[in-house]
């Protein structure tokens, strides 16, 4: 392990820490909810779910991050306007956790930034994302919301190279008049959490790796990343699934430690239900990166699991 | 004449391979839905760029398949199907965007121009986004299945699954810091030992 000689910015959302050297902070999880298929939501369109399934699974994952140490956020999928409102609603009711705003549509976004600055809950909420596909009139909902935490995902559709991506995110890659940075900072956005982006393995899942390192020597802000997404993409592991659903769950969960280990902050690990593997995982991982930067001037946070569990 | 590429389907994804001599490929979009073997290929593309490249990858390296039947729930944002349906009808412009795709990122990378072209010549699509029967999809490909003539060309081949970039960065700082003798240049990827990158310095 390592230490990175810029200074690494820790930032602050609803009273949870991100960011820092490898090693000073816990891992911070977010697991998603309401997510694509998901089998508590009976009606993906109008947000209808099931209630008491969907406050048992924020509470698997506050016990999680109790136990182990690590802060969690809840990652809110939703795909209408109504839907991600009623999503949002719910779990800021159960849970004081900060929480993601995430949908495929930009308008969603873009009103579910708007939504949570009418409710005052924008200083929990963080967008996911600021990307190559923002408009006009997602910049100027963002804007306009109080909403000062975003990701900033390096997704470089025709160029997936590290070079290609952290162009993106510094001048635009000749494919936007600006760098996202720059367009998160003219959109208000104070907490830049960057995610390299996790194309499927083939198409530069382990550039995403190697982004998180140098994003982080070159900026210092928390990077992080939905690595899950690499071994859920994989056909040939899919293959496998239904014959053998723990082979599956295995490379799924198991692909936390590799972000955690390539100096990530923060990992959307996927599927909630998952979070009692998550966690202990995750605090396994960042017990081993403490202890390797141990001599490296490296002080671990109070509440780090190696604080908490060894 | 060769009508199918050695290694087709030439590169992998969520996908079902029938009867490469099949005039027909099935795409069934963000729905799963049972394989039939008289289509040439038959998989879900969620997608607008990856997605899209890979249908064309694998459409163009078999000259036997003359229509791609576009069904199954459209990914909403993504819109892989409407992208498909415009890449086919449109093109792609300089900078590798998807003409007149209202999908979210609707970039493509790997799939050169000269295979956008060849897709569009190759292939007729029949849009039914939306159609998830199983009957009416089964109905389609029989139509199909036998229709017309394999195409005039070769298999083109245009996409190597696993790309690589050889490129070699010499180390000019240490930007991150492993252990009192080794540093770590993080955009070159090369951890070398800290007295060798002072001395480079120094020379320059």
């Amino acid at each position: 392990m390592f230490k990175f000689q810029k200074e690494q910015e820790i930032v602050k959302i609803a009273g949870v820490k991100i960011g820092g050297q490898p090693g000073e902070l816990p891992t911070v999880l977010a697991g998603t909810i309401f997510y694509n298929k998901h089998e508590i939501v009976e009606d993906a369109a109008i947000g209808l779910f099931d209630r008491a399934a969907a406050e048992k699974l924020v509470n698997l994952q506050e016990i999680g991050s109790e136990e182990t140490g690590n802060p969690h956020i809840v990652h809110i999928f939703g795909t209408t306007r109504k839907s991600i409102a009623r999503y949002i609603d719910f779990v800021t009711e159960i849970s004081e956790a900060p929480f993601l705003i995430d949908s495929p549509e930009g308008d969603v976004r873009a009103y579910a930034a708007e939504y949570v600055s009418e409710i005052g809950l924008a200083d929990k909420a963080i967008y996911n994302s600021i990307n190559m596909s923002i408009n006009h009139s997602e910049m100027d909902a963002l804007t306009l919301s109080d909403i000062d935490s975003s990701i900033i995902l390096g997704f470089n559709a025709t160029d997936s190279s590290l070079p290609g991506r952290m162009e993106l995110l510094e001048n635009g890659a000749g494919l936007l008049d600006e760098g996202l940075l720059s367009i998160a900072d003219r959109c208000g956005i104070v907490n830049k959490l960057i995610d390299p982006s996790i194309t499927p393995m083939g198409h530069g899942a382990g550039v995403a790796l190697r982004m998180t390192i140098t994003a982080k020597a070159k900026w210092g802000h928390p990077t992080g990343s939905g690595i899950h997404n690499a071994p859920s993409a994989w056909s040939w592991l899919n293959q496998k699934k239904e014959k053998d659903p723990v082979l599956y769950k295995i490379c799924d969960v198991g692909s936390t430690c590799l972000q955690q280990a390539a100096a990530g902050d923060f990992v959307l690990y996927g599927p909630i239900e998952n979070a009692p593997y998550v966690f202990p995982m995750a605090a396994m991982s960042d017990i081993m990166i403490s202890e390797a930067v141990a001599d490296l001037d490296i002080e671990p946070a109070s509440r780090h699991p190696i604080n908490l569990l060894v | 004449m060769k009508t199918i590429a050695d290694t087709w389907p030439v590169v992998k994804g969520d996908y079902k391979v029938g009867n490469p001599k099949s005039r027909i490929a099935v795409v069934t979009l963000a729905s799963s839905i049972n394989s039939l073997p008289e289509a040439a290929l038959w998989g879900s593309s969620k997608t607008e760029n990856l997605g899209v490249e890979k249908i064309i990858a694998n459409v163009i390296s078999n000259s036997n398949i003359r229509y791609v039947l576009v069904c199954g729930t459209e990914s909403r944002g993504h819109l892989a199907g409407h992208s498909l349906l415009a890449i086919h009808a449109n093109g792609i412009d300089e900078k590798g965007r998807i003409i007149g795709s209202k999908g979210a990122i609707p970039f493509i990378e790997n799939v050169p121009k000269e295979a956008v072209r060849r897709f569009q010549q190759q292939v007729v699509l029949i849009d039914r986004i939306g159609l998830v029967d199983s009957k009416e999809i089964l109905k389609l490909v029989n139509k199909y299945k036998d229709k017309g003539e394999v195409y005039q060309d070769e298999p083109l081949v245009v996409c190597s699954p696993k790309k690589r970039r050889t490129a070699f960065a010499v180390p000019s700082s240490g930007d991150i810091i492993i252990s009192e003798e080794f540093v770590m240049d993080s955009m070159a990827g090369v951890v070398c030992q800290a007295e060798s990158l002072n001395s480079a310095i120094e020379l320059n």
